[in-house]
């Protein structure tokens, strides 16, 4: 529909995004940042203090650079684990050897859907000191003298974090993995198949390097999401209804706690500090932006 | 290696993987029929006798007005985001107009902003607008959808014939007509797929409404699920059966819709 230019029905069909996305989008975030250079409680009057909030930050009492590594952390043990081991079931699921696909692949994406607050208290549940499963199982089998105090130790708590977000995870990046497949040309693989290549030889050499796109894709959207991580250890460990009544903020000694989880605490939780938490909220999403930079120019680098 | 050998190694991982998958959700669902003093004593391993009683419990704490807000919520959300897409979509998709690729760039680039981005001024903003007290603060976000814009624009754009659109228009077509006759019927999976993903991101959506939603009557379920734990403390079982019946509405919109996620995935986002 090139012939026509000027034209009102392309700005009509946009409008209605435009519209929410000025008000309800853009809005907010101009004005969270107007609200991050300021000092306030929400209630009282706003001071303006500059980059006074950006400055304390680099504070260790803020707590802010050590959430950033602790979600890295848990970015980068995790995020590998969920790629292989999608990439594995994608790849059985796709073989010829597997029946009922359509039954195991539903089976192995439910973990992914399922609300992260649900997860969060399954796997407090679970890993209880007292009630849990693992700890029941442990004893039962005599591995164990008694119940291994699973989220009030630090390395502990962050290894069942790791666990919970790998269970939860890999089913995402299985459909993507086998969404990719599907768009594999079947020829390649029979042509490969009848130059004697193996199975295994086939799948590194035409299968792998085909579904670099996807591979991209998976990191870029696995770290802007795992960046944000909140629900799961916060459910974990944060005592917000079952277990314990205290309200732990990040765990033993804040080994677990996120980015976006001290946001919340800073503004919502221990303290009411918006002008800070809105400048955690924009220290977080520089970092999100240097990672999406650097993921797309990895990209361009490939493609090129 | 033999096929038949390829074959049960393959369903040997598979079905230890998928094991693997189901084993909480199953230790969830069989916790939920014990009595909670059974839970601590023993492992409980097959379905116990109590669902019956531990329904009841749940129930008394009104989850069924917890369900329905999350049903108003996420099906408002989703249809409002879907429709919106489809229309900036179709602009992008099968318009020309000025400054088009510059803004289709910059919608791209509001997809990588975290979402917490502007959350303390919204949460103003709704105060503002005297809205903190109604569900539409959780509906508003999701309508603006990046992401979906994005995913409707690369669909219409390989989906739809350019041909069957302009024949439309010389046959005295509108432009509205043409969208909802022509184009809409051509992106059923690229509308189920999307309805599937904004209804789920909705659905478990948590921090907007804990920091938002200030009264019980307003709660949806992952609210609902927390506050379980406040009002029932001693009562695991029952709390556990609150998961479950969270949980169990996803599972089955999934379920029926699995397969044609799954291609319209296929179809629409991962050719590079």
């Amino acid at each position: 529909m090139h012939t026509v230019k000027k034209n009102w029905a392309p700005y009509a069909f946009l409008s209605p995004y435009m519209l929410f996305y000025t008000v309800f989008g853009l809005f907010p975030i101009v004005f969270s940042f107007y609200v991050s250079l300021t000092s306030w409680d929400g209630i009282g009057d706003k001071t303006f203090v500059g980059l006074a909030n950006y400055k304390y930050l680099f504070d260790p009492d803020s707590h802010f650079f050590q959430s950033v590594g602790n979600t890295l952390l848990f970015v980068a043990v995790t995020l590998p684990l969920q790629m292989a081991i999608g990439l594995l079931v994608a790849t059985l699921l796709y073989s010829r050897w597997v029946k009922w696909k359509g039954f195991f692949q539903l089976v192995n994406f439910m973990p992914y859907i399922v609300t992260p607050v649900a997860v969060g208290l399954l796997f407090n549940l679970l890993f209880d000191w007292q009630a849990g499963f693992v700890n029941k199982v442990l004893l039962q089998l005599g591995l164990v003298d008694e119940g291994v105090y699973w989220l009030g130790e630090p390395l502990y708590a962050r290894i069942v974090i790791a666990v919970m977000l790998i269970w939860k995870g890999f089913g995402y990046t299985m459909v993507f993995y086998l969404a990719g497949m599907a768009n594999v040309p079947k020829d390649l693989h029979e042509a490969a198949y009848v130059d004697g290549a193996s199975g295994l030889r086939a799948f590194f050499s035409i299968t792998l390097p085909l579904l670099k796109p996807v591979t991209v894709f998976i990191v870029i959207t696995g770290i802007i999401g795992g960046l944000q991580l909140l629900e799961e250890p916060m459910l974990l460990l944060g005592g917000s209804g079952m277990g314990s009544s205290v309200a732990v903020i990040g765990g033993p000694d804040r080994c677990c706690l996120t980015t976006v989880w001290n946001m919340y605490d800073t503004a919502y939780g221990s303290t009411t500090r918006y002008g800070l938490g809105a400048a955690i909220a924009y220290g977080l999403c520089l970092i999100i932006a240097a990672f999406s930079f650097a993921g797309a120019r990895l990209y361009k680098g490939d493609s090129e | 290696m033999n096929a038949a050998l390829r074959k049960t190694l393959a369903t040997t991982a598979i079905s230890i993987l998928s094991l693997v998958s189901l084993l909480p959700f199953y230790i969830m669902i069989v916790m939920g029929t014990y009595k909670n003093e059974d839970l601590f004593t023993r492992i409980v391993l097959l379905p116990g006798n109590y669902l019956l009683q531990n329904l009841k419990t749940v129930s008394a704490s009104r989850f069924d007005l917890v369900y329905m807000n999350s049903l108003i919520v996420s099906l408002s959300s989703t249809a409002l985001s879907v429709f919106v897409s489809a229309c900036a979509g179709f602009a992008f998709a099968k318009h020309d107009f000025r400054h088009k690729n510059k803004l289709f760039a910059f919608i791209l680039l509001t997809m990588m902003i975290p979402g917490q981005l502007g959350i303390v001024a919204y949460v103003i903003e709704m105060r503002y607008l005297q809205l903190s007290g109604t569900l539409l603060p959780l509906i508003l976000p999701w309508i603006a959808n990046a992401f979906g814009v994005f995913w409707m624009t690369q669909f219409i754009r390989s989906a739809v014939p350019t041909e069957v659109l302009e024949s439309a228009k010389m046959d005295g077509c509108s432009s509205v007509g043409v969208f909802f006759r022509i184009v809409i019927p051509f992106i059923y999976p690229a509308i189920t797929t999307l309805s599937l993903l904004v209804f789920l991101w909705s659905w478990n959506n948590y921090l907007l409404p804990l920091i938002i939603v200030n009264k019980p009557e307003l709660f949806t379920i992952p609210l609902g699920i927390t506050s379980l734990g406040d009002a029932y403390r001693t009562d695991l079982a029952a709390q556990i059966l609150g998961l479950t019946l969270g949980t169990l509405p996803v599972l089955v919109l999934f379920a029926i819709g699995s397969k044609s996620f799954v291609r319209g995935l296929t179809a629409g986002s991962v050719k590079g």
